[in-house]
């Protein structure tokens, strides 16, 4: 149907995005009394403090549309796609910190380290299925974070204290240079974008949708699903490990609640409030947690969580399409979501089962 | 018996669930460009073998050849590339996908850009004329943009055909194309088989439930019953089978050869 439109018409949305995030600190920057050029020279004290926000936000975004692309759009449901992240992030920190190698020598082990992570889950891809998946790959991740956990590691990973002093590259040092890598992260988190949009409508992704819909059924049409979903595991594991370099470049100390399993689910709530399987919704999903986290901590200190997980279990309730699904749909049709999350999570068959 | 061309063959083809033998020992033949169907009551074994042969079950002794080759030890992905196509019982399509996507992705599968990763489908040669051509074929060009699960069941089923046909394959297995089909609904799926199969010198494997459809419409008739070969020929001769009729309509009924 979009045969012929342009690379712009096709991604307008995503670019007014890019162009709006990018005027946002010179114009919060104009509010707090700082003319453009002191937020070009990162002079500002609030623009910066936002431009910490949306970093944030930023690398959530990412990590929420590599599980997108695992859970809403395959139909993967992975318990341990955290440890992607976490791996990346504990990776580079390590790299950085005890080894002293330059970024760009990081970044060629991150790749290795994705690779390595996809097919470790890979293995076990043709042999479950389901739930069992799940609880297999919330196995995998829980190792991890029980090895930075470990007192042995303390050394390396900080233990339960986290991964401190990880010296930052000069020309990125997000206390430095915060305008910089609020520009790069928000470059990357495009780039991901588009090339999600892309790979999702192309004959690959298409495939991959059918896996979700009906695995059984795409096998009789003669495609070798394991190969797609290795395929998907890929992607989705490096574009996670690309979000954990920048949480580890950004953030002051690397903790280890990132390899938890609160993690994955934080970017499967993500997914979950922006709309399954939008792309878009993951972006604004991430815009949503974190600001809501930061509106309730200001208000209420510790005791947020316990209202932000009501008001996430409401919204999902009775808004089951997401943010932009329920835009898309015109409605939030309540009954025909939770028909389509039971589905997505396994719990009900949208078609009988041949035999 | 002479020099027939022969597409696919079961040998002493055995299935046993438990100590019940479903199939038993059948060794049946299906003869190119013909429309061949098997048939027989209720728990005859109909079902098990047509798994056996599409590769759902593995059988537990004998095996199934199809042109030459072993079809027990093919992955199921692997089956539509040696041109068999099957449908089953049960609707089986991607529900929340259009009738159009449905087609389509049994065309991609056979044009081998499968993991070009940024390509637009639409610009996969022949993929989307493919599809829109089977779409015709089956009756269901108006409907293309409707998600697989509201179309009727009548559609779906056509819908399954099409999703068969798209990738053009030499043999057909269809599991009761008609089952839980309204009646007047019935005679236009089989004048589409019978078309599909006749245009295209295309063989058919039919397992049905519905006597009036395969008198009519095949070209040979393999009747089972407790999961052995009961009787094989030409419609004709399967209707004045005394046999037959003791065993598949418990000598109540006179088939109806129209």
């Amino acid at each position: 149907m979009n045969k012929n439109k342009s690379f712009l018409s096709r991604n307008k949305g995503i670019l007014i995005f890019l162009a709006v995030m990018l005027v946002l600190p010179f114009i919060i920057g104009l509010f707090e009394g700082s003319n453009p050029v002191a937020v070009w020279n990162n002079q500002g004290t609030f623009s910066k403090h936002l431009e910490g926000i949306g970093i944030e936000i930023f690398i959530l975004a990412i990590f929420a549309l590599s599980y997108d692309l695992l859970f809403g759009v395959t139909g993967m449901m992975s318990f341990g796609h955290t440890m992607f992240f976490a791996v990346a992030a504990y990776t580079t920190g390590i790299a950085l910190k005890s080894f002293g190698l330059p970024l760009w020598q990081v970044l060629l082990i991150i790749v290795g380290t994705s690779i390595v992570q996809a097919f470790l889950f890979s293995i076990v891809l043709p042999r479950v299925k389901g739930v069992t998946f799940t609880m297999v790959t919330l196995g995998m991740a829980s190792m991890f974070h029980i090895i930075v956990m470990s007192s042995d590691m303390i050394k390396w990973t900080g233990a339960d204290v986290g991964l401190q002093g990880v010296p930052k590259p000069a020309f990125i040092d997000p206390t430095i240079e915060r305008l910089r890598f609020y520009v790069v992260a928000l470059l990357i988190l495009v780039l991901v974008y588009i090339f999600y949009k892309r790979f999702i409508d192309s004959p690959t992704g298409r495939v991959c949708v059918s896996i979700r819909e009906n695995e059984s059924r795409a096998k009789m049409l003669g495609y070798n699903t394991t190969i797609f979903k290795v395929v998907v595991m890929l992607i989705a594991s490096f574009t996670a490990s690309i979000a954990g370099v920048l949480h580890t470049l950004y953030q002051p100390i690397v903790s280890p609640t990132i390899a938890d399993l609160g993690y994955t689910v934080t970017g499967l709530l993500i997914v979950l409030i922006g709309g399954i399987a939008t792309q878009s919704g993951a972006i604004v999903g991430a815009f949503v947690i974190k600001l809501l986290d930061l509106a309730l901590r200001g208000i209420m200190k510790d005791s947020a969580p316990l209202v932000t997980g009501v008001v996430y279990v409401i919204f999902v309730l009775f808004v089951p399409y997401g943010i932009v699904g329920s835009l898309k749909l015109g409605g939030f049709k309540i009954k025909q979501g939770w028909q389509m999350l039971l589905e997505r999570f396994g719990l009900k068959k949208a078609m009988p089962k041949e035999e | 018996m002479t020099q027939k061309d022969i597409i696919l063959e079961t040998h002493n083809l055995t299935r046993y669930f438990g100590g019940l033998a479903a199939v038993d020992d059948v060794s049946i033949q299906i003869e190119r460009n013909t429309l061949h169907a098997i048939i027989g009551p209720n728990g005859a074994g109909k079902t098990t073998l047509f798994n056996l042969i599409s590769g759902v079950l593995k059988p537990t002794s004998g095996n199934v050849v199809y042109k030459g080759q072993d079809l027990t030890k093919l992955p199921v992905h692997r089956m539509i590339h040696m041109g068999l196509g099957r449908s089953f019982q049960i609707t089986n399509i991607f529900p929340n996908l259009s009738a159009f996507e449905n087609v389509r992705l049994a065309a991609q599968s056979m044009r081998g850009d499968n993991f070009k990763i940024l390509r637009d489908p639409s610009k996969i040669e022949g993929c989307d004329d493919r599809s829109w051509d089977v779409l015709k074929q089956v009756g269901l060009f108006e409907k293309a943009m409707v998600p697989g699960r509201f179309l009727s069941h009548g559609d779906q089923r056509k819908l399954e055909l099409g999703m068969i046909l798209a990738p053009d394959p030499e043999l057909l297995l269809l599991d009761e194309p008609t089952a839980g089909m309204a009646g007047e609904e019935v005679p236009e799926l089989i004048d589409l088989i019978r078309a599909v199969q006749a245009q295209g010198s295309k063989t058919v494997l039919l397992v049905e439930h519905n006597m009036n459809v395969v008198m009519e419409n095949a070209d040979v008739i393999t009747v089972m019953n407790h999961g052995k070969v009961l009787a094989e020929g030409k419609p004709a001769e399967i209707a004045n089978n005394q046999e037959v009729q003791t065993a598949y309509l418990g000598g109540l009924y006179e088939i109806d050869v129209a």
